[in-house]
């Protein structure tokens, strides 16, 4: 089962879980069946048209799935998901 | 998190805060100073390095802590949340921005972002200390 770290502000929508295991045969069937398992990780994911928010980046490992496969990107058993906000800004 | 706003000015700095969250507040225990990784003019924007995104997660639970909130400051500016900031935000976390005056500490707010990142709630920001 692929390993997904749940981001340590979301732990309370995944149930205290730090990481949650999840057998899956790409990157979008596992975040389908964690936010399946743990719906209210739903709106923090996904918009109301189902796709990532904008700024939600995926990492299979060390990989932004954005430069793999997006969520067609195959996982396996050892493969750890990291879900990491994109994050910046400036003065003006 | 003044002492990184310092030594990064005139450019702008960026950073994590580990605490805990409960009943609608947050603690901020740690900050930890991040690295600018904008490849551009830093003196106006700031960037978060993904991979240190991801070990910052790491430190915070092997810690039992969670990451609250992201700094960054504003160079000879106040301490609002710029149209960039909102447009590049998260609303998982709260976000301070410090006001760095000709090299100094000035002030600092708190904002949380909505989902949409059209707009930022003013969070009261409360010192546990005495700022210097």
């Amino acid at each position: 089962m692929a390993k997904v770290l749940i981001p340590t502000p979301l732990r309370q929508f995944a149930a205290g879980n730090d990481s949650v295991e999840i057998t899956g045969a790409t990157v979008g069937d596992i975040l389908d069946q964690l936010t399946t398992q743990h719906p209210d990780l739903r709106k923090n994911l996904f918009n109301d048209e189902g796709k990532l928010r904008s700024f939600v980046n995926v990492y299979l490992n060390d990989e932004d799935i954005r430069y793999l496969g997006k969520g067609a990107t195959a996982a396996k058993d050892s493969d750890t998901i990291s879900i990491v906000p994109s994050i910046a800004g400036g003065v003006r | 998190m003044v002492e990184h706003a310092r030594q990064a000015y005139p450019r702008e700095c960026c950073g994590a805060m580990l605490g805990t969250e409960a009943n609608g507040e947050r603690h901020v225990k740690a900050a930890r100073p991040m690295r600018n990784a904008f490849e551009g003019a830093q003196e106006d924007t700031y960037q978060l390095d993904p991979a240190e995104q991801i070990a910052v997660e790491k430190e915070a639970r092997s810690q039992g802590l969670s990451v609250v909130g992201i700094f960054h400051s504003h160079p000879d500016c106040d301490a609002y949340f710029s149209k960039r900031d909102l447009a590049n935000s998260c609303p998982w976390y709260s976000f301070v921005v410090l006001s760095i005056k000709k090299g100094e500490f000035d002030h600092a707010n708190s904002f949380l972002p909505n989902f949409e990142q059209t707009a930022a709630e003013q969070e009261t920001l409360e010192y546990a200390a005495q700022l210097t």
